[in-house]
């Protein structure tokens, strides 16, 4: 029927409009200098400048990931695992693809000992079947000796029984509490419960604010979460108010108001959500020209974007302090930090969050691994590797506070102290260097004892 | 204590709940905006359009990818967003109108949902979260505001609740008092009989669907300034605006706007109880299912003359 | 108006009062599908890589909830917008009796599928004296409400109380499996056994008398009405009946996963699930088990490809479509046309007969 046919046209026509207006939505976001509001990270303006500046020692910044500069790895690949979540409104595959970018540097420059890493990644969308199966799958099919670069909302807590079976160490950017209690998991994060313990820490010792609200989105383990902030609290003598929101957030504006009516002029409000919808909550707050009503504002570390700062705006300088898990691409720029811009530059064109932690995080924790099978004599085996990971000690880092350890303990907080950043007309810089998280939180007091017995540097 | 008292005694005073009767004016706004929406289609083809909450988040992610990617103008890429809902709900109409025009309504109601899927999933492949990316639309209007009490009111917030009442004024009058519109709502009702009756019913239809398609763009736009930019987010929306829909029984649209604010109202006022608060967002439902439990339970809700 | 026939049903040429019928021929079918369940069970788990005998368990669980689905759809034409709702009340009764008691599993996959049953009839009943879009609404709306309470209460995770959560948990122990399916393919086989189980009670009321009532009903419940057959109590029924299969099965899928998270029981789901029982043909028990493949062995495959999971929504959206304009009783029959069809079918449409064709509901 021609009008049916013109429905189709019309259809058509919608579509191509759509993808036109599309063209390069994702792979664009990284490399837009002025679309700020489009990458998460550092603005990529800046990002794109220390690279570009720095083009002739990058090469040579680069080609330092592997032991012979310029000679392709050609042997039997050696072959790691990951898990990864990638759904509707989280996707974290900015972290393998990294650590994808960092092993391509490596087998480029003579790979370990000649043999090339091979990354298998396994993506999930938050179905605890997936998640075992995604494991089965690794060891069984894919045969992977190791599992590092795991960012995901359940896997710690659904594997560990699997990898305390077949003795894999795994290292990972933690969100589930088991990353952080079980031996058989390291994080080169701190998860939500450290990181709001930061930011919980600031607000208390450097505001000095007389109430807290300590508020986090409703997915599982806030009970877990919550405890941290509650024990600072309780340390320090103030009240703190606990609350959760759904998630996603229909009614920002309310919460804003409820969160500033509690803490009270007095009070500091933290907030523990991903970046939209932290976003949202302070853009609310800033509509309804609540900003200034309470003594301080604070966020666990997936506020620490420049793209935050920027989409602000200076109404919240030094308003908002953010607990930082890694050094800041923008205030520090050391030779490692270097290196790590460039393997960005030149390898890591399918991260498209470009400059920021996951990229960061997915640098360190291929670069721990890549270190430690250095480590390794003889065949790479599950055995061999695995050993060599649970070996890693005082691995240092320009991007963390105090050097790494895995050891054979029976839970890993290796990442304990942490930079507080505040955005300044649309950037984060530091406000507070390096500092301890309390050990208030038994369970840092509890990781501090042991690593202590087992002979570990707490910095 | 009896937990009925200690519920009591934790219950904000009157100072500190009215600022949230405020926000909840314009969460109402945001509900009423949708639900209006949706109604308006419904009586004009006989399709509640639930993919009405897509069809405007994609309208935004495209008119945010013009902004922040090609540099447009904010105004042409909001007009742009606004034409392809209209563009888009066409398109449906039009070719899935007449396949399904002597299906019963929860038929037709169901297909949209296959709308809803396609652009769900679209949306997510073109405009993904890697990296912790987040989007956002800023209306100039947010800018710019009055205080009421203790907080801040944006012009967005008003402009919202203009656009239901007009939406909701306009489309009833022209229901009842046009010619195009009497023979909308003879369409919705029948369209076999209404087509014998000498009515352009293809033409009535296709203005029917742009009309829709323009508001669900328009309130892409406004429902992205002032809830979020989420393609999730703002697809489901819709469910609670739905609920302002059922307990006008699919049939009044004033009923649905008024129904709309007073869920928002509530909604916000639960905020600051301790105890409820946590469970608010079950606050359209609730009162969806009240409406049509209780209130109804002395007569049967029938839309069809013959079942699915 | 005439309704879909059911495929390889007769009509019943006997008032609804008298036995049912055997055809002929049945005893053969039997058998033969006897042989292809024991195939499954015993045959699977060696072939397949533990990956896909995962998404196979995944693949039997949700077969039982798509049938619980098509009896409300393709039996009755009720449709329900909440059945990812009444799975997570399936699961969080199994799991809370799971870790709060030390009964046998299956008595814990008796009281789920009870428990869920007694609370589906109860919602049922006051939504009865609505009929299509409303009910598919209302279902939308109590859907909605639950996951709202879901995500303050939690699933059980090993805590005290009546809700057995406890949110400050450092390791989250699992929830136990049956002492005899501790492994994944014995889990496997278990849950293929409880599914080809419920497979069994739902063919039995089909074939006989709820099983007529409800043809009847679909034909037309005013004529059903007049031939004296109470149709509230047979719509109950299969209200009932629905919310039981899918209860079992969220017992069944409690110790599939062992953990339990709210998030995994969003609104999405419910329509997701929909738009497969629509597709794999809801009017028919094979249709419950395509549906399951589509839900569960297809994410997993294209996930073993690197295919971005969006395509599969997008899929859905397109099968929902394309079922309701021109395949009412879905995949199942329309399989060997599918194929062709999909190909063309934009430019299909187009083509179409006008509507003096269109095929009867």
């Amino acid at each position: 029927m021609p009008r049916m046919r013109i429905g189709l046209a019309l259809l058509a026509a919608a579509a191509l409009l759509a993808l036109a207006g599309c063209g390069s939505s994702n792979n664009s976001s990284s490399s837009a200098a002025g679309g700020a509001t489009s990458s998460a990270s550092s603005s990529a303006a800046a990002g794109g400048t220390s690279t570009s500046g720095g083009g002739a020692s990058a090469a040579t910044d680069v080609s330092s990931c592997g032991p012979k500069p310029g000679v392709k790895a050609t042997g039997s690949p050696i072959n790691i695992g990951t898990i990864d979540t990638h759904q509707p409104g989280t996707d974290f595959t900015d972290g393998p693809n990294m650590i994808n970018a960092y092993f391509q540097c490596v087998n480029d420059n003579g790979g370990v000992n000649g043999h090339p890493l091979k990354l298998f990644v396994e993506l999930d969308q938050t179905q605890p079947a997936q998640v075992a199966a995604a494991a089965k799958k690794l060891i069984q099919s894919d045969h992977v000796v190791a599992i590092d670069g795991v960012f995901d909302l359940l896997e710690c807590t659904i594997d560990q029984g699997y990898w305390k079976q077949l003795g894999i160490y795994e290292m990972d950017a933690g969100i589930a509490p088991e990353c952080w209690s079980t031996p058989n998991s390291a994080a080169v994060n701190m998860g939500p419960r450290y990181s709001s313990d930061g930011a919980v820490q600031y607000a208390l010792n450097t505001v000095k604010a007389k109430k807290i609200v300590f508020v986090q989105s409703n997915v599982p383990g806030t009970g877990y979460i919550a405890a941290g902030p509650a024990a600072l609290a309780k340390a320090a003598n103030v009240p703190i108010k606990q609350l959760t929101e759904n998630v996603p957030i229909n009614d920002a504006n309310s919460v804003a108001l409820n969160l500033v009516n509690s803490a009270g002029p007095d009070g500091s409000v933290i907030l523990n959500f991903t970046p939209p919808e932290a976003l949202v909550i302070l853009q609310a707050a800033q509509k309804l020209g609540l900003e200034d009503r309470v003594k301080s504002w604070g966020c666990s570390t997936p506020c620490n974007t420049d793209f935050l700062a920027k989409t602000l705006g200076p109404k919240w300088n030094h308003k908002l302090f953010v607990n930082a898990e890694l050094a800041s691409p923008d205030d520090h720029n050391g030779p490692e930090m270097q290196n790590y811009k460039a393997i960005l530059a030149k390898y890591g064109s399918s991260v498209a969050g470009g400059l920021g932690s996951f990229s960061q995080m997915g640098y360190l924790l291929a670069k721990f691994l890549t270190k430690a099978l250095q480590n390794v004599h003889g065949a790479y085996t599950m055995k061999s590797v695995n050993q060599a990971i649970v070996g890693i000690k005082d691995y240092k880092t320009e991007l963390l506070c105090q050097p790494w350890t895995y050891g054979n303990v029976a839970l890993h907080i290796p990442n304990n102290a942490d930079y507080t950043t505040t955005p300044e007309n649309g950037k984060m810089v530091t406000a507070q260097g390096c500092t301890q998280i309390s050990a208030a939180d038994p369970q840092i007091a509890q990781y501090r004892a042991a690593a202590k017995a087992a002979g570990i540097n707490i910095g | 204590m009896h937990p009925l008292i200690h519920l009591a005694l934790s219950l904000p005073s009157w100072q500190d709940e009215q600022p949230f009767l405020v926000t909840g004016l314009a969460l109402g706004g945001v509900y009423a905006l949708s639900g209006v929406g949706m109604i308006v289609l419904f009586r004009t083809t006989g399709v509640l359009n639930l993919s009405f909450g897509a069809v405007g988040a994609f309208g935004a992610l495209i008119a945010w990818q013009l902004i922040n990617h090609s540099g447009m103008n904010q105004w042409l890429a909001y007009l742009v967003c606004v034409l392809f809902g209209g563009v888009i709900t066409l398109a449906y109409g039009m070719v899935f109108g007449p396949a399904l025009a002597r299906r019963d309504p929860l038929v037709k109601t169901t297909a949209t949902l296959g709308l809803t899927l396609i652009l769900l999933g679209a949306m997510d492949l073109l405009w993904t979260s890697n990296g912790g990316a987040s989007r956002s639309i800023s209306l100039p209007t947010d800018n710019h505001g009055f205080m009421v009490g203790q907080i801040q009111v944006t012009t967005t917030d008003v402009i919202a609740l203009a656009v239901g009442i007009v939406i909701t004024v306009v489309t009833t009058a022209f229901l009842r008092y046009s010619k195009l519109g009497t023979a909308m709502r003879a369409m919705a009702n029948d369209r076999e009989i209404t087509a014998t009756l000498g009515v352009p019913v293809r033409r009535v239809e296709a203005a029917a669907w742009f009309g829709c398609g323009i508001v669900a763009g328009l309130s892409g736009i406004l429902l992205a300034d002032l809830v979020a930019l989420d393609a999730t987010t703002l697809t489901f929306l819709v469910i609670s605006s739905l609920a302002a829909a059922l307990i006008a029984r699919l049939s009044s649209i004033w009923i649905t706007f008024v129904a709309a604010i007073i869920i928002g109202v509530v909604d916000a006022a639960v905020t600051p109880i301790t105890a409820l608060t946590n469970y608010r967002d079950m606050t359209p439902f609730v009162l969806a299912a009240i409406a049509l439990l209780f209130l109804n339970r002395k007569r049967t809700l029938s839309l069809a003359r013959q079942e699915f | 108006m005439a309704t879909a026939q059911l495929p390889g049903e007769a009509k019943p040429k006997t008032p609804p009062s008298a036995p049912p019928r055997i055809e002929r021929g049945f005893y053969t079918r039997a058998a033969i599908i006897a042989v292809g369940v024991l195939l499954v069970i015993f045959l699977l788990p060696q072939v397949l890589s533990l990956y896909y005998v995962d998404a196979m368990t995944q693949v039997a669980i949700y077969a039982v909830v798509a049938l619980g689905l098509g009896v409300l759809v393709g039996r009755v034409g009720l449709i329900s917008l909440g059945q990812a709702a009444v799975l997570a009340i399936g699961a969080w009764v199994a799991a809370r009796l799971l870790f709060g008691t030390s009964l046998p599993y299956e008595v814990v996959l008796l009281a789920s599928g009870v428990i869920t049953m007694l609370l589906g009839t109860l919602v049922g009943l006051p939504a009865l004296r609505m009929r299509g879009l409303y009910l598919a609404l209302i279902t939308l709306m109590l859907a909605g409400a639950i996951t709202v309470v879901l995500a303050s209460l939690n699933f059980p995770n090993g805590g005290h109380g009546f809700s057995g959560y406890n949110g400050a948990l450092l390791h989250i122990p699992p929830i136990r499996r049956p002492g005899i399916a501790q492994t994944d393919p014995a889990y496997f086989r278990y849950s293929v056994v409880v599914a080809v189980i419920m497979f069994l009670i739902v063919l039995i009321h089909v074939r006989t008398k709820p099983g007529r009532a409800w043809a009847a009903i679909r034909q037309s419940e005013p004529a059903a009405l007049a031939a004296g057959i109470n149709t509230t109590f047979y719509k109950l029924w299969a209200f009932a009946l629905a919310s039981f299969v899918t209860g079992v099965a969220g017992g069944v899928l409690a110790g599939a996963v062992r953990y339990l998270y709210s998030i995994d029981f969003q609104t999405q789901d419910s329509i997701t699930l929909l738009a497969v029982v629509l597709m794999g043909g809801a009017y028919s028990i094979w249709g419950a088990i395509v549906a399951g493949l589509l839900l569960q062995l297809l994410p997993a495959i294209l996930n073993d490809l690197g295919v971005n999971p969006d395509w599969l929504v997008i899929l859905f959206g397109i099968g929902v479509l394309q079922v309701l304009t021109t395949a009412p009783t879905g995949i199942v029959d329309q399989m060997p046309k599918d194929i062709a069809r999909l190909a063309r079918f934009i430019g299909g449409l187009g083509r179409r007969s006008s509507p003096a064709k269109e095929p009867a509901q």
